[in-house]
This record gives C-alpha cells, structure tokens and sequence, in this order.
C-alpha cells in the first residue's frame, strides 16, 4: 500500500563543538572565499560560519545550534551551480565536502538493476572512476549477505548516465538541481536515476525516502517527527510537457522522492543517495554539418521520429559557434587537435550514437537517407568511436560555452558589470522551429551580438548573448524575458537544466505566475518553517509572508 | 614460454590485474591462472606473483662460442659544426660508461669511428678513456648514410667480434643501429638509462617502457655482439686526461658509390644554432598555457636569463610557433637536460614521458591541479606572465649586484 | 604504385600507470588507439595518393598483433587504405624487434611483394624503440630513410624532407623503399560516417604464421635475440617543493634563490 505519510528517524546528535568549522565574517572572506562563490559569479556572497561535517549526527547538530542562533544554512558541496543556489548571502555555508565516499553496492533484484549508495558531496567522475574500475570492497555490498560487489565484478562495465557535462558537480548537488544536461534527450535527467535518499529536515531528524514508497493523496503528504506533524499541501499548478528545472516537481499521484529531487535544497540536506547504474554500451559520435540551418532543423526532427535510431543526445552549434571555434583553430594551441570546420558549414549537429559493428550498416544508410533529403550527406560528417578520436569530438562539443566565458571575462576588465546572459528554455517538439525564428527575430531586430548551441533534441538550445557594454546588457535583460514568455507561451519551461536558484525568480513568475510561485513558498514553509535551508532559492529570500 | 605451477597458484588474481597485455587470467572455475594467447614474456606477472607460481623458460646458452667475443665498442659519431667536424658529446659520455664496464670486464674499450678525414678527432676519443680506436676513413663517408654506414660498422663488428657495441641514440644512431642489428641478427635494446655487468659477466640493458611509467631489464642472453643505444645527457661526460693515448688502427674502408643508395639533394641548417634541444644543459619549455605567439616573448626572456635553450610542447610546434625540432614529448624529442623548467605546461603524459628524466625539473602553472606539479622538484602555482617579469628583474639586479 | 603502411595498435599512454602502493601497472580501462606516428604514415600515404592520381596508389596497411588490432586496421581503411592485412598468430607470441621484423617481412614478401614504397610510423608509443621498420628494411634489403616529415615522388625515386638534430635534409633513394615519418602533415581528420561505412567493405583479413610458411624457429620468443629479464618500477621521485605564487614578487625570489642554491644560476 502507498502511503502518503512519512515518519522521521531520530538520530543522536554529538556536541557542537566536535565539528569542524570556521566562525566569522572576516575570517571566512578572505581565508575561504571560494565558499562564498559558486559557478554563477554572483557576488556580495556572505556567512558568519563555515561548516565541514563529517556524519549526519553532526549534521544535526549544526542545525540545532543554528537554529537557536537564528542564522539560516546554505548548502554547499561542489558548487558547479550556474544559479547561484550555493552562495550565502549571511548565516552559515554547510559544506559537505568531506562526505563524498561510496557507501555500498547493490542489486535491487525486483527491477533488476545495479545500484551504488554514495554520500552527498561525491563527484559524478568519481562515481564513473569507482563504478569503471569496480574500486569496490566486498564488505561494501548492501546487504551485506547478498554479496553483491563479488557478483557485480564479472558484470560488464556500468556507469552513472547522467552528464550534465560538469562532471566535477556532486551528486547531492546535482539532485537538488535535477540536472540534465545533453543525454538526459535519451535518459532522462538526475530525476530518474535516483532510487533512494536520505534527507535531514530542519526538525533535526531523517527522512529515508525509497522511490515508489510515499504517493501523495489529496495533493498532500504528512511528516511525522518526534515532536510535530507537518502537512505538506503541493502546488497545483501543471507542470510544462517539455524538460524543466523550473520550481517544485508537483503531480497529483507524486511520489515524495520527486519532491525533494530538483527542489534546489529548500527543504533540508540530502545526506545519503542511491543512485541506479547502467551498464556501458560502447559509443560512436557523429557530427553533421550543414549549409543552411533550416536544414539541419530538418534533420533533427527526423532523426528524432526514427523509430531505430535512438540517439544518446542531438546538440545544436549555430553559425556563430562555429565561426568561433574556426577562429580558435587558427590560433590557440589547445584546439590543434580538433579537426578543420570547413568555411561553408552554418550548423553542426552532433549526436551519439550506441556502437556496433552489426547494427552499423544500417544505422549509417538511414541517416544517409535523412542527411540526403536535408542537403546534406554521410560524407560531411564526423564520425569517431575509438577513445582518442571520441575524446577530439567532445573537445568540440565542450568547447564553446569556454569560449564564450572567456569573451566575457574579456569585456568585464572594461565593464565590470557585464556577465553573459545564458537562455535556458525548452519549448515542444512541435514548436522547435517557431522559437529558433522568433529567436533569430527578435535578436536582429536589436543587434545583440549573440552565440547559440545546445540540447536541441530536447527544443532547449542556449542563446547566449553577448553584451558589448552596458546598454546591451540592460537590452539583453529585455529580450531574455521576452524569450521566457515565448518559451512559456510555447508549453515549455524558462529554466529546463540550471534552475531558479537566486538569480531567475522573476522569470519563474511568467511561468507560474504569483499564485505559483505562492504554493511553493507554502509547502516549503510548511516543512521548514524557520527558513533553515538554502533561503532565497526558487523564491525570495526572508520569512514567510 | 610462461609457465604456471598449478600447486602453487592461489588465484589471487595480481597477475591478471598486472599483466600489461591482458593475457593471463584466473579462470573462474579452476582458479588458477591460465596463459593466453596475447602474452609477449614480459615477465612482470612473474616479479608480482606473491608465490612465486609463475615462471618463464628461457633456453640454454652455449658458453664457449659466447666466450670468444671481447671488448666494448662504441660508435663514434660526430657532426659539423661551422664546417668543422666534432665529436658528438653522447660519444664522450658512452666512454664514461663503456670504460666502467670494459673495467667490470677485465676488457678493452674501442671506439668505431667511421668519417672522411676525421684522424684528428682520434686524440679526444683517447683522452675519454678509449684504449683503441678503429680508424675507418673513406671519402665516401663524409656524409651519414645509412648504407655506407652500416656497411664499415658491420664488418668491423664481424672481424673484431666485441662482447658490447654502444651507440648514441641521436637520430642517426637510430637510424643506423637496428640497420646493423638487422644485418648481423643481433639483438638491440634501444634508449638505455642503465648499463651493467651481471654476475655472468651479460649486459644489463634498463630501459623505460609503456611511456616510463615502468622500467624492464633487458639481457641478450644468446647472440654476441651486445647492443644498446643510449639518449644524450643520460651518463655523465668523463674528465679529460690529455696524458692518455691509445692504439690506433686504420681499418681499410671498401666501398663502392653504387652502395649508398641514398643520395642527399638539400642540407638546410635551421638558422638557430642552440636548437639541439637533446644536448642542452637548461631547457626553458613553453605549453599550451603560452596562450598567443607573441607570449612566446617571455619564455624567451626567461632562458636568456638563465642562460637556456627554448623548446616546447607539441601544441605550439602543430600552430607553427616553433620549429618541430624544439619540441619536447612523445612525438618530439626526449631530453634530458640538468635544468627543464616548464611554464604553462600542464604535463600530459605524452609531454612528460619526454622529460621526466631531466635532472631537475621546475614548474610554473596556474593549474595546481596541473600532472606536471607530479613530476616538478620545484612548482609555482601562479601565473607566468606575472613571475616571469619579477624574475627576470631579480636575475638582473642580483647580475648587477655582483659586477659592482 | 603499391604503397605498404606498417602499423601499430598501442595502449594509450596517458591511461597506463602504476599502482602507487603496489608499484605494478594498472592495465584495467586501457584504450588501444592506432599509433599516432602511424597515423602520420597513413596521412603521408593519403596525400601521396591524392596528389599523384595518375600514380593509381594502392594503400595496403599491415599489422602484426592480437586479434583485437583489426580495429586499428579498421582505422587505416577509414583513413585511406584500400586492403589490410592482420598478422596474427601464438607462434608470433614474444617477439622481439627482431623477430617482429622477420615476420613482417614475411607478411610483406607473401601479401604485397611487388611493393614500391613502405611507409611506417617513426616508433610506437609503447615501446619507443623506432627499430622495427629499419629492421624490416634490412631484412628486405631496401634502402631506408627515417625521421621523414614530407614525401615526394619523383618518378622511380622517393624523395624525403628528413629531420636533422639540425635542421633538415632532402635525401632521396630509387624504390622501392621504405620511409618512416616522425611528424605529419597535421591534416587532423576525423573519418566521415561516409568512410566508416566504405571502410567496412574493404577487405581485411587476418594472416597466421602457416598462411606465410614462417616456420616456428624465425618468429616468437625463441627467436629472439633480446629478453626480458624483470620489469619494475622505476624509482619514485620524492615530493617536490610547490609554493604559491599569488604574489609573483615573492614567487619569483623563491625561484631565484632555489635556482641559485642548486647552482643553476651563476653566482
């Protein structure tokens, strides 16, 4: 029987002075300023403490003792984060940074998948390495009876699907996000890759929330605690058909893990994960080039309807990419192994597909048939599964978005005010080629320099525009609103990988409007009702209102 | 072959976890080990067998035809330089080497020294240590070639038959060695960095393999001649003594034009003259981390602060900011040098197997990350466009210190 | 014009390293790749290919190797090759330079006798010895020019631009003959879907040792003159000193004062 209501665990908490911490503006500022920052650039980034746990006991404790002091705790762990969900603005930065092991292995012999249990602060690439070389001790087989890491070393080579392309992001971080990224087109994002975890909520206690244990019933769930009960309403509003990061995960019949996956850390510290492994298949990775961008739309939505080819992902590279990576190649030494773009390309897509020398043939002669009706063929394109060539074609698909960072760190020495402004919106499949126009409209229209690429196999490419100086930056801020609302207009989502964070409130508003953004802050009062965790993510900061 | 003592084997799995080749394997149902098919003997399931289960048959060495080869010979190569023919420095330091085991053998060291009008470079050979010098001049080798070459050396080695032949590893010495292992069915063991007299009075030949991240040594146990060749800046040059002389023997040199197959249309000398990056003391080494040709300026500043020679990784030679000749790693060059200081390097093992052997070595990276930090004796985390300039004006006013 | 590429599946330097507690070599999650300088080869094959069309270059590309090689002769017929041939076989098992140059001589004099021109790569990135293709060379009795970085031909003879310690020679012999290259014409392809697919429709085939008549006695260990005695570790460097250079002032006279306490500087 589902059930919609969950009973915390009470775990013994130890002394507050047994923890590792570092107390005081000054001191935190200037001798561990990397915790005040994350991959946003945000700045004015503040905290009074700084925290390093090492279990959840001391976990609790911390929070107990912040709670007393009144300060709110911001979560930190490996702060990849674009958003700037990790940086504090005053009270304490609770990094997690030493819990970053594996704890176990195991098979969940009812859907018959491989399984790691790791702590929050591990490395996606530290999960791949472990899971790769089966770094693994046979006492760390969950249970312990079933003797799973002795089986799981003659398995075939599994791996950790997820690749929101920062692999250094941790998981705990990359569940509070839901990230996503390129594969997430065939595997769907961190969301469904999660089978179990553990979250210490602001009472102090532990939530161990298995997938397909807790469904909500009437819209609602109850938390039990040792000294309260808390009732979590969930909002009402219908979340977008197309891929979102955007807010909480709401759906009538929810299962309670959802909730927390993707909820950017408002509702406590997710202490402990499993997350679900799949087994490797060998890939090749292809890119076609094209002539004429409408073209290459063309060619993604065919290859999206195939009914055999299932890529691992379809990205995007517009003409100004290109352009920027052909410049590189003439003149910076770390794109002298990537293979010449010829002059007359405007559009890349690139894809992966699974590798193997059966199924070659015919994989080759469809896509053949498509790349052919888009004016284009098999013979302009990239093609690589052998390591160091895969290596040459990720190099492509990694390096513009540097590029990009780098202009900007360029033009901020003149105008310090200057950051990118990075679209992040998904639309339906059938609205694709409607937003590329509307895009390419608007941004001629004010002569923004602009650069695009992304996961377009999931309508969601990244225009990433370029401010010369501050008119643009202020016109920029503009046009990106006017994407949102399109992008919303679309059935999409105004942030389908990064999230809300601090940073997008006002465009989380066009997509729930106030009443939205309303039962958010609901539910996640109602759970959290001092404002312990992650305040100012997903919606404003300060108390409840 | 690579046997298994099945009594002995406890399955525990190290050889199979070892075995470079994935060759050896414990089967799952036996659990013993089991050879297959890809297996080279290289023998490093043998050293790492905690039982000692693992063995390799080697056949048996008849003594007394091994017995008649003596002595330890040496190629003498040299080079042009402004029209003058020298002595390449890796010959005076294969003197060093071969006279230590010349002595261990109770043996004499020769040198080999093929050339036109080269009698005046026999004085300097004795002065190192070479006991005799076998003289072999003839018009027709005043150039390197490969077949004339190998034609004079080889029947040299025929007639004198040594017990060692030690050549440079310099790009001709490559060249010209497995030509004349080839030649006489000898075996060769190429970039030697040690040379010793076992027990059986064979060649220890140690050399680095799989990129230097292992080292394997080498013996040719059945075949006489013993040959290796060793990179420059490996051993150390021997001191002159100008007291010494030798015996020298001028070796009569047949050889016909129609031999040499090879004919040299164009000699283009790189107007560089310090550009032997292999023979330089300091090698002050740019990487990706440059980031613009004009950058480049810094780097050589820095090497005309301490006196060095530029060379660089393989990136800035592929864009055409430095001549292929100056770059270092696994498609370049491996050096050696007592000084490498590598600015803005981050140290891919393909740069690094190219210079891990350097005596010092020094880095500067933003990088802390960075795998040349791995290697460095001495690391700075920081931006060279920013040291550089400090320590070049360091290097001049301590200069200026010292002239007042 | 037959031109014959000799080439080498390698593991991937950079993943091959050692087990700093245990000191042995952790082979698990290697990549094998197509020698880089054989690549180099290959591309000087294709250039010559495209730049003499009335030469009617036929590339064959040849291996000696475990089974699993023929993805890198997979590789070469994706980059230009027209046939490849796999020597394989137990009885090649252990061989030296030596004996790897006597097979492959053997594999050229039975596949592809009538050949005009060689090309290999200058040495394999495992091994580094660059001694197989100058033996193969004597033991075909064909002159050699090494280090090659272009490749002409002119007529009967091939002419190469060789690398110096210097500089660079142009050498030139009559072929047939065989040139290794040490540096491409750094073309950086990547095989199209096209040519992947075309690849797999040239022919491949894997050669043993009893297709060649090689007897025993030529190939393998024991006939070679060279063996491995042990392989260890090499000698770990102990930690060196890294400081912080924030302050490239104080860096650069941490730097200075090191180089001079080592004598690097003249005092």
């Amino acid at each position: 029987m589902f059930n919609n209501v969950i009973v915390a665990q009470q775990i013994e908490d130890i002394p507050f002075e047994n923890i590792r911490s570092v107390k005081g503006e000054m001191i935190i500022s200037e001798d561990f300023p990397s915790y005040l920052i994350d991959e946003s650039k945000i700045s004015g980034g503040h905290a009074e403490y700084l925290f390093f746990p090492n279990t959840e006991e001391e976990i609790i404790s911390l929070i107990k003792k912040m709670k007393e002091e009144e300060l709110m705790i911001t979560i930190s762990a490996a702060r990849t984060g674009i958003v700037g969900s990790a940086v504090p603005f005053g009270g304490a930065v609770l990094s997690l940074e030493r819990m970053d092991g594996v704890i176990g292995l195991g098979y969940d012999e009812e859907v018959k998948k491989w399984f790691l249990r790791v702590q929050p602060a591990i490395s996606l690439a530290e999960i791949n390495h472990i899971v790769k070389l089966k770094k693994l001790e046979p006492d760390q087989s969950i249970p312990q009876e079933g003797n799973w890491v002795e089986k799981f070393e003659k398995e075939h080579t599994h791996y950790y699907p997820v690749d929101p392309t920062e692999m250094t992001a941790s998981i705990g971080g990359t569940i509070g996000a839901n990230a996503s990224g390129a594969r997430s087109f065939k595997y769907g994002s961190t969301r469904e890759w999660i089978r179990r975890i553990r979250v210490i909520i602001g009472a102090g206690e532990v939530l161990v929330i298995p997938r397909g244990k807790y469904k909500a019933k009437d819209g609602k769930f109850i938390v039990k605690t040792s000294k309260a009960d808390y009732e979590l309403k969930l909002p009402t509003y219908k979340m977008p058909g197309a891929k979102n990061a955007a807010g909480l995960y709401t759906k009538k019949d929810m299962d309670l893990i959802d909730l927390f996956i993707g909820s950017e850390g408002v509702f406590g510290v997710i202490s402990e994960a499993d997350v679900w492994l799949k087994d490797h298949t060998p890939q090749m990775s292809n890119v076609a080039f094209f002539k004429n961008e409408n073209d290459a739309l063309d060619f993604v939505t065919k290859l999206r309807a195939s009914e055999k080819i299932k890529p691992e992902f379809i990205e995007f590279f517009e003409d100004h990419a290109l352009t920027l990576l052909r410049n590189k190649q003439k003149e910076d030494p770390k794109f002298v192994d990537m293979p010449i773009i010829a002059e007359d390309i405007t559009t890349a897509i690139s894809f992966d597909l699974p590798y193997s020398e059966e199924t070659l043939n015919e994989y080759f002669s469809e896509i053949s048939i498509m790349l052919e009706e888009c004016n284009s063929s098999l013979s302009n394109t990239w093609s690589a599964y052998e390591d160091r060539e895969v290596a040459r074609i990720k190099h492509f698909r990694h390096a513009v978005p540097e590029i990009v960072n780098n202009i900007i760190a360029e033009r901020k020495k003149e105008y310090p005010e200057i950051h990118k402004l990075g679209t992040d919106m998904s639309v339906e499949d059938k609205y694709l080629k409607e937003i590329m126009k509307f895009y390419y409209d608007t941004l001629k229209e004010v002569g923004l320099e602009y650069v695009m690429w992304g996961h377009i196999g999931d309508n969601h490419v990244h225009v990433n525009i370029l401010p010369r100086d501050i008119n643009d930056l202020e016109l920029g801020k503009q046009i990106y609103k006017k994407f949102a609302k399109k992008a919303v207009q679309f059935g999409g989502s105004v942030s389908a990988e990064h999230g809300i964070g601090k940073i997008k409130h006002e465009y989380l508003q066009i997509m729930y409007g106030e009443e939205g953004v309303l039962q958010m802050r609901e539910i996640k009062f109602s759970l959290d009702p001092e404002c312990v965790f992650n305040c100012g993510n997903i919606f404003g900061r300060g108390a409840k209102s | 072959m690579l046997n298994v003592d099945i009594e002995t084997c406890i399955g525990c799995k190290i050889c199979e976890r070892v075995c470079p080749f994935a060759a050896i394997i414990v089967e799952p149902e036996t659990k013993k080990a089991k050879v297959l098919e890809g297996c080279t003997l290289c023998g490093t399931c043998v050293g790492a067998c905690p039982v000692n289960a693992l063995s390799i048959e080697r056949k048996a060495v008849s003594e007394e035809e091994i017995a008649l080869y003596k002595n330890v010979f040496i190629w003498g190569e040299w080079e042009k330089k402004e029209d003058k023919k020298v002595i390449k420095n890796v010959v005076l330091e294969l003197l060093g080497k071969g006279k230590d085991l010349a002595e261990k053998l109770g043996e004499t060291l020769a040198v080999v020294l093929p050339g036109n009008d080269v009698g005046h470079l026999v004085p300097e050979l004795f002065h190192h240590g070479a006991d005799k010098v076998y003289l072999c001049e003839h018009e027709l080798l005043e150039d390197y070639s490969t077949d004339g070459y190998t034609s004079v050396i080889a029947s040299v080695i025929a007639s004198e038959k040594p017990s060692i032949v030690l050549y440079g590893a310099t790009p001709n010495g490559r060249d010209l060695a497995p030509r004349i292992a080839g030649r006489l069915a000898l075996g060769l063991t190429a970039d030697c960095t040690g040379l010793d007299i076992n027990e059986s009075r064979q060649l220890v030949q140690t050399r680095p393999a799989f990129g230097g991240n292992i080292m394997a040594s080498i013996l040719s146990p059945y075949t006489r001649p013993q040959m290796s060749s060793v990179r420059p800046n490996v051993f150390p040059k021997p001191e002159a003594d100008v007291s010494k002389t030798g015996v020298l023997e001028e070796v009569e040199v047949i050889l016909k034009q129609v031999s040499i197959r090879t004919k040299i249309i164009e000699e283009i000398v790189s107007h560089e003259e310090s550009i032997n990056i292999e023979e330089a003391n300091i090698l002050v080494s740019a990487g990706r981390g440059v980031g613009s040709k004009d950058n480049l300026e810094y780097i050589e500043e820095l090497a005309e602060a301490v006196n060095g020679t530029v060379s660089g990784s393989r990136p800035l030679v592929d864009l055409g900011w430095l001549p292929h000749p100056q770059q270092v790693g696994q498609s370049g060059k491996t050096v050696a040098p007592t000084l490498y200081i590598a600015l803005g390097i981050s140290g891919a093992v393909q740069h690094l197997v190219g210079m891990t052997s350097s005596d010092t070595i020094v880095a500067i990276n933003k990088d802390k990350e960075a795998p040349i930090f791995e290697v460095a004796d001495f690391g700075i985390v920081g931006d060279i466009f920013e040291i550089i300039p400090e320590f070049v004006k360091i290097v001049k006013e301590e200069q200026a210190k010292e002239i007042n | 014009m037959k031109i014959v590429i000799l080439v080498k599946q390698v593991p991937e330097a950079d993943k091959v390293a050692v087990d700093p507690e245990t000191g042995t070599l952790i082979r698990e999650g290697v990549a094998s790749i197509l020698n880089p300088y054989c690549e180099y080869a290959l591309d000087q094959a294709a250039k010559l290919k495209k730049d003499n069309p009335e030469l009617k270059i036929e590339v064959t590309a040849i291996s000696m190797g475990p089974p699993q090689a023929k993805i890198a002769l997979l590789r070469c017929l994706e980059l230009g090759a027209d046939k490849a041939y796999l020597l394989s076989d137990r009885k090649f098992a252990g061989s030296d330079v030596w004996a790897t140059s006597t097979a492959i001589k053997e594999g050229i004099v039975g596949l592809e006798p009538n050949f005009d021109l060689i090309l290999a790569g200058k040495q394999a990135i495992d091994g580094d010895t660059a001694q197989v293709p100058a033996e193969t060379a004597e033991q075909l009795g064909v002159p050699q020019i090494t280090y090659g970085v272009d490749v002409a031909i002119n007529d009967k003879r091939v002419e190469v631009k060789r690398e110096t310690e210097t500089g660079y020679q142009i050498i030139s012999t009559k072929m047939p003959a065989l040139v290794t290259m040490s540096k491409g014409s750094n073309i950086r392809r990547v095989p199209s879907m096209q040519d992947v697919l075309e690849a797999r429709k040239r022919p491949l085939k894997v050669v043993s040792a009893d297709d060649l008549n090689i007897e025993e006695s030529k190939v393998g260990l024991s006939a070679s003159p060279t063996q491995v005695d042990k392989i260890f570790a090499p000698p770990s460097k102990s930690g060196g000193q890294i400081i912080d250079g924030s302050d490239p002032k104080a860096a650069a006279r941490k730097l200075f004062d090191y180089l001079r306490e080592n004598k690097f500087l003249r005092a």
